[in-house]
């Protein structure tokens, strides 16, 4: 592991990162240079990317079997890069590992073009928990941030991942992701970004088999000039697959579509959506658009869907007991985005809530 | 002499330009407890809503004083700091804010552990405020609001309602507690504006004066326990014939 000066610590605790923290794992990479993987524990394996794919021949077949390698223009060019970047994480079969595996991208020169192919494997029966910040240095006033992520979740199996992503004002960012989700295998997907980014665009990808489990929670705080263009879209391909997509914006001035799409395929199949939007100012737009789509008369699917502005009757609840309307405000968009995620750990569902309520406050002040 | 602490005169209240409270004057004193009776709307929670200066709720004419103070042109938090709490009758939930974390940017109390136990509050803290709540919940969560806020001049709007018996006694206990019901009447600093459809929040809490509020005015004011009786015994038809009664007297003297 290489050691990390400090404005590289200080830019990836914008992200979640805490140096004191115990990681079950971590994979770290600033601009093309990696400069930590390494797994605390023999039931999970970190390696680069390009070290798997010369120890492991499979590799190279699981590659793009989930996010084609045609997709659009951002992964055509993730593909064709030379120098990727990108982490291999497995976890072995029957193995549940709460402590979290932590892994960061970081872009600290200006102009530079991020480009990033993760693999994770969770075997069967195992639990997995992943922090992924992504963030740019203070002085990386531009960058592209291109990552295509495959989660292959074997029968059994829980993967949780959280998402936290801190870009700066001239960043573009196209996240790429999928995940197979197995027969009774369980997938979490929570995505927090607090702070602006030119435009981010991303809609990860969910089959989901028999009996498993899709959840997608994402919380967005949009800043003036920003542009978010996120969604999820869950495919119930397995009898009894579930799927639940909830999305919380708020945009003081950015623009964001919040998209969610649930396709049902089989019987028992379930899903529900739910996207609400807060639009605190004139200059912001937010757009969602939740679609479900049956294919099976035995799902239940639904979805609600809200944007507005704040509740006059919570705010004016607040202030009459003595709380100033700007703190009010801030106090109702804090719970708004409160993430409250019923699958994870305790402990882990702690530390995000601590991280986010922490990004939350620097950027509100 | 004292200042009063709520010092209505000639109030007008209109709401979406309809006249809800009519020249109302209504005064307050440190320690005492005033009961407002009076039909479904007749205007009592819009009295409630105009001292606290809540949107749609506007002043046409009069004044209203809190220690001296008229509050026309402050806002809710600045009102609310002058030492007025208020109960809500229909407190809204707010998603993501625990009841704990709501407490905690109110707090004024100093110690609010004896009032949690007391309010049996402890169960609720890291619930989501008044998400799930039953009546008698979202009143001891009220009135547990009001303990932490600390104020002079407590509001509260309809304590009874929706709320089994059990509860009302646990919350006018609370509401006697922070009234100092067991103290002197003349070293008690808090006073209170209690609603009530039923009078039923009466025998648990002993009131100073009660008011009958109809159409927008007081048109009765006496002892509070015997204007109840008055009104379990003939309704508030029997409040308008006396009203009708005596005001056919005035005139024909």
């Amino acid at each position: 592991m290489k050691a990390y000066d400090d404005s590289r610590v200080q830019t990836m605790k914008n992200v979640a990162f805490d140096p004191a923290q115990e990681k079950a794992a971590s994979y770290l990479a600033s601009d093309m240079e990696v400069l930590d993987a390494h797994s605390a524990t023999a039931a999970i394996e970190v390696l680069p990317i390009n070290l798997a794919l010369e120890k492991y021949a499979w590799l190279k077949e699981l590659m793009h079997s989930l996010v084609p390698a045609d997709k659009d223009e951002y992964v055509k060019e993730v593909a064709a890069s030379a120098n990727k970047l990108g982490y291999f994480i497995r976890i072995k079969a029957g193995q549940k590992v709460t402590l979290p595996v932590y892994t960061c991208y970081m872009i600290n020169a200006s102009g530079f073009t991020q480009c990033a192919h993760n693999i994770i494997i969770a075997e069967e029966g195992a639990e997995l928990h992943l922090i992924s910040g992504c963030t740019s240095s203070a002085h990386a006033l531009s960058g592209r941030h291109l990552g295509i992520t495959e989660y292959f979740i074997k029968e059994g199996a829980t993967v949780t991942s959280t998402m936290i992503h801190s870009w700066g004002k001239e960043v573009e960012v196209y996240p790429r992701s999928a995940a197979h989700v197995g027969k009774n295998a369980k997938f979490v997907s929570n995505y927090v970004a607090l702070s602006s980014v030119k435009k981010l665009q991303m809609d990860p990808l969910a089959i989901i088999e028999e009996g498993g489990l899709g959840e997608f929670y994402s919380v967005v705080l949009a800043p003036e000039g920003s542009y978010f263009d996120i969604g999820s879209t869950a495919l119930l391909e397995g009898s009894g697959a579930s799927a639940q997509i909830v999305s919380r914006v708020v945009s003081s001035g950015g623009k964001v579509a919040t998209r969610g799409k649930i396709v049902g395929k089989k019987a028992g199949g379930r899903g529900t959506m739910a996207c609400n939007g807060l639009l605190l100012s004139p200059k912001g737009m937010i757009h969602a658009i939740p679609e479900l789509l049956a294919e099976d008369p035995l799902l239940e699917l639904s979805h609600e869907a809200s944007v507005g502005m704040i509740s006059k009757e919570e705010l004016e609840y607040l202030m009459a007991s003595g709380i100033e309307e700007e703190r009010a405000k801030s106090l109702i968009i804090e719970g708004f985005l409160d993430l409250h995620i019923p699958s994870l750990p305790e402990a882990l569902q702690r530390q995000i809530n601590a991280i986010v309520k922490k990004t939350k406050a620097d950027e509100m002040m | 002499m004292q200042t009063p602490l709520l010092d209505i005169k000639t109030l007008t209240v209109t709401v979406s330009q309809k006249e809800i409270v009519k020249a109302l004057d209504l005064k307050i004193n440190k320690g005492e407890v005033h009961v407002l009776f009076g039909p479904n709307g007749s205007g009592k929670s819009t009295l409630l809503c105009a001292i606290m200066q809540l949107g749609g709720y506007e002043i046409t004419c009069g004044s209203i004083r809190i220690l001296g103070t008229d509050i026309q042109g402050l806002t809710t938090d600045a009102i609310a700091k002058l030492g007025v709490g208020i109960s809500f009758q229909h407190p809204p939930v707010i998603r993501g804010v625990t009841l704990q974390r709501f407490l905690e940017s109110i707090d004024q109390s100093g110690d609010l552990e004896p009032a949690i136990a007391a309010l049996k509050m402890e169960p609720f803290l890291q619930r989501e405020l008044n998400l799930g709540f039953s009546g008698g919940e979202l009143k001891r969560a009220e009135i547990l609001k009001l303990y932490a806020q600390s104020p002079e001049l407590l509001l509260i709007d309809e304590p009874e309602s929706g709320v089994d018996i059990e509860n009302i006694a646990v919350i006018a206990n609370a509401i006697n507690a922070m009234l100092e019901k067991g103290s002197p009447k003349r070293g008690r600093e808090r006073a209170a504006l209690i609603i009530t459809h039923t009078g039923h929040i009466l025998n648990y809490i002993n009131a100073d004066v009660g008011h009958v509020f109809m159409d927008g005015k007081i048109v009765c004011s006496g002892n509070p326990l015997d204007i109840m009786e008055d009104i379990k015994a003939h309704g508030f038809a029997g409040c308008q014939r006396c009203i009708t009664d005596k005001r056919g007297a005035d005139e024909g003297l």
